[in-house]
């Protein structure tokens, strides 16, 4: 069943259908799985980066910077185009249903461009926004630190002012995406005489040169998608610091809590593909028929329905108005949890084929192993599960803190 | 499909949940459980009259108010909430849509005019129990029992299903006998009734069956909404009032965490039913699919609600007087009704061909 979204949206639909019709490379969509990118401990899809590096997709890439479409929610001066929730929405999943890739700018549009948006001078939004868009900037995250992660108002980094800079120095860890970066959005303590929140400051600093270190860290899926840096008297102009010195907790929250249920109708589409990939592993074990297994394949698919059921009726909110609240943390509690138990669900159903890895140097796992590992993190990373729970009793309960 | 609730609806659920905070509250619910019949005959009179409760899903060519099943899922909501006593589900859900499924069309001009006023209270007598019917010379007649009917003692018209066909019987027709059963949810009232070469007119074929099951999947699954949000509302209400240890309750993460999941859980609930009202709505090809999930999942949901409400209450929970058991003990019947969660869990895995 389809939203009625009225009848704007129904002929933004149809054009939006049109236009990647018309402008999509052929072949594009069969190059890998697009879908699935930027799932943390899923499903990886083979031959990811071959396929962004494919002519095609570079020729998609442009076509869609030109007709606005990359960053199409950010205003029209920075590239954008000033696209509701509910056109994103639907971009989506037009995008999914033809197969083809969203060029999404990874942290820069959906952590850094949000707080620049809200907190920054116009002087800075002209700056930064726009070569987020064109691919110039590219950004990782420096947060969190060895000693502090889900109280994240404790970093220890310092931000010192000389002149007109700002110099960074301090260690901060679970970067991903270092080795693509070339800029930072780090949270650095400027006042360390202020109450912890009252003396951080939001900068972008470079990600480069010999002020910057950083090294991988190897996960328990033997991979290393994430790095810890080492950051030594990085400067950056005094301009790259966002809403203020000393005000960096409110920008880095709304970083945090920017959610405008843009992938409300398209987030479960990576666990639905994922599921059946998973009815089909059961399949080729003999395992369907087995009663238990098949109350825990009934019980993943409802959750991935309820996913799809709860995208549907968030968007409804989003087209009446209503901005979506504590609803971010029970959607990142709701898949994070579910896709741990999938993980599980899933090696009880290969059995004692999950003890034996496949051959290889280093630590190659299959496909579900990779699952079974990696999923782990996710109820870990972006706000622990212990995290939205709270934020869920506090904020959508009520409870006292 | 429009999921965000109108202005239209909104009224209505204000109106259906301030008729039971007045006409019925908890403490009306607790009187009426030691009563023979389970319900207030004034009650259920307004609730038809004055509200047109049962009607409000019945197509207008049959009496109805024709509204659609997205209205009628917030009334079920509403009465869920309020653990209403009474034969709304068994008539305005079960028969009426047992009816609307697989009868012909005089036998829903017969009957669906009189279950929209009210005027008839009617149930669907389902199970797998031995029953035979046989054509005695132009009469049909029925043998054999069926052992838990919802509102069985109570119910004008007694729906009955068999494998191939469904049948009216009507309340005074001979050879059939009602008992009704000490119920541990006392809110709900189930009869054991035998037939015994009972006539029965038959009044279509059982195939529209499945799809009126579904619906009441459905329904059951918005009942089940309504009392795990009032389970939940009660937790959170006293762990905010209750101190231990100088501070609320609510204050303690073991609390709060607990109370965070019960949220997403009924939430997630709200989304199913309102989906899955959607899907009867529109008479939509996902029914199969989103009726099992919707009420396994509600019914896990309801369970674990109700259950937490007690734990968080402490001793008080635990008490006879406190109405956190009422919840419980209903949390229980709709989680076995119409089929428990791992029952509804097969089915889905069989609709979508695993």
């Amino acid at each position: 069943m389809e939203l009625d979204l009225g009848p704007d949206i129904a002929e933004f639909r149809a054009d939006l259908r049109a236009w990647v019709a018309a402008h999509a490379p052929a072949g594009l969509a069969e190059l890998t799985d697009w879908q699935s990118i930027g799932v943390t401990g899923g499903y990886r899809p083979e031959g990811l980066a071959a396929a962004m590096a494919d002519p095609r997709y570079q020729e998609w890439e442009r076509e869609l910077v030109d007709a606005r479409l990359v960053c199409p929610q950010w205003p029209a001066e920075y590239g954008g185009q000033d696209m509701d929730a509910v056109r994103i929405a639907v971009l989506n999943e037009e995008f999914a249903r033809a197969g083809v890739p969203r060029v999404v700018r990874g942290m820069g549009e959906g952590f850094v461009g949000p707080s620049i948006l809200v907190h920054a001078t116009p002087e800075q939004k002209a700056r930064f926004l726009p070569r987020i868009v064109s691919g110039e900037d590219v950004y990782c995250q420096g947060f969190s630190e060895p000693g502090h992660g889900s109280d994240l108002a404790s970093v220890e980094t310092r931000g010192v002012v000389d002149g007109d800079e700002i110099v960074v120095t301090g260690q901060k860890v679970w970067t991903s995406g270092a080795a693509r970066a070339n800029m930072m959005f780090v949270l650095c303590r400027t006042d360390p005489d202020a109450p912890k929140h009252s003396g951080l400051s939001y900068v972008l600093i470079p990600f480069t040169g010999p002020e910057v270190t950083y090294r991988p860290i190897r996960q328990m899926t033997g991979a290393a998608e994430f790095c810890e840096d080492f950051l030594d008297g990085v400067r950056a102009p005094l301009a790259n610091v966002i809403g203020g010195l000393n005000n960096g907790w409110r920008v880095a929250m709304t970083t945090l809590g920017h959610e405008r249920g843009g992938r409300a109708t398209v987030g479960h589409l990576r666990f639905e593909q994922e599921f059946w990939a998973l009815v089909d592993t059961a399949r080729k074990y003999g395992r369907h028929t087995d009663p238990l297994v098949r109350q825990q394949l009934a019980w993943a698919y409802t959750q991935v329905q309820l996913m799809r059921y709860s995208g549907v009726r968030t968007l409804a909110q989003v087209a009446e108005g209503r901005q979506p609240g504590p609803e971010a943390s029970i959607t990142k509690l709701f898949w994070s949890e579910y896709h741990k138990r999938l993980g599980e669900i899933a090696m009880h159903v290969v059995g004692t084929a999950g003890l034996v890895r496949p051959d290889g140097d280093g630590y190659p796992t299959t496909e579900w192993q990779n699952v079974y590992l990696a999923s782990r993190s996710g109820t870990i990373y972006s706000g622990t599960s212990e995290i939205q729970r709270n934020i869920i009793a506090e904020r959508a309960l009520g409870l006292p803190r | 499909m429009r999921l965000a609730e109108s202005q239209e609806q909104r009224e209505l659920r204000a109106s259906v949940r301030k008729f039971l905070a007045d006409k019925q509250p908890l403490t009306a619910v607790r009187e009426l459980m030691d009563t023979p019949s389970g319900y207030d005959p004034a009650v259920w009179r307004q609730a038809c009259g004055q509200l047109g409760l049962p009607a409000i899903a019945i197509p207008e060519e049959y009496g109805g108010a024709g509204f659609t099943f997205v209205e009628q899922a917030i009334v079920l909501e509403e009465l869920g909430r309020a653990l209403y006593c009474g034969p709304y589900f068994a008539s305005a859900v079960l028969a009426a849509n047992a009816l609307l499924c697989c009868a012909g069309e005089q036998a829903k001009q017969a009957h669906l005019p009189d279950i929209a006023a009210g005027e008839t209270i009617a149930t669907l007598a389902l199970g797998d129990e031995e029953l035979a019917a046989a054509d005695d010379a132009g009469t049909w007649r029925l043998t054999g029992r069926r052992d838990l009917v919802l509102d069985g003692a109570v119910a004008g018209l007694v729906l009955v299903a068999t494998d191939e066909s469904l049948f009216a019987v009507a309340a005074d027709a001979p050879g059939m006998t009602r008992i009704p059963l000490a119920t541990l949810d006392q809110t709900r009232r189930l009869a054991a009734i035998t037939f015994t070469d009972t006539p029965a007119t038959p009044v279509g074929p059982a195939a529209g069956l499945a799809k009126a099951l579904d619906r009441a999947a459905i329904a059951l699954a918005a009942e089940q909404l309504g009392g795990a949000q009032a389970a939940l509302d009660m937790a959170v209400a006293y762990a905010k009032t209750r101190e231990q240890f100088n501070r609320p309750i609510g204050t303690f993460q073991a609390i709060k965490h607990q109370c965070a999941d019960l949220l997403l859980e009924v939430e997630s609930t709200r989304s199913a039913v309102l989906y899955g009202a959607w899907a009867v709505t529109d008479d939509s090809d996902e029914l199969p699919t989103v009726a099992p999930l919707t009420k396994a999942y509600a019914s896990d949901t309801f369970s674990h609600a109700a259950a937490e409400n007690i734990q968080i209450h402490g001793g008080i929970g635990f008490t006879w007087e406190h109405d956190a058991h009422l919840y419980f003990k209903r949390a229980h019947f709709d989680q076995q009704f119409l089929g428990d969660p791992a029952a509804h869990r097969e089915r889905l895995a069989q609709r979508i061909g695993i």
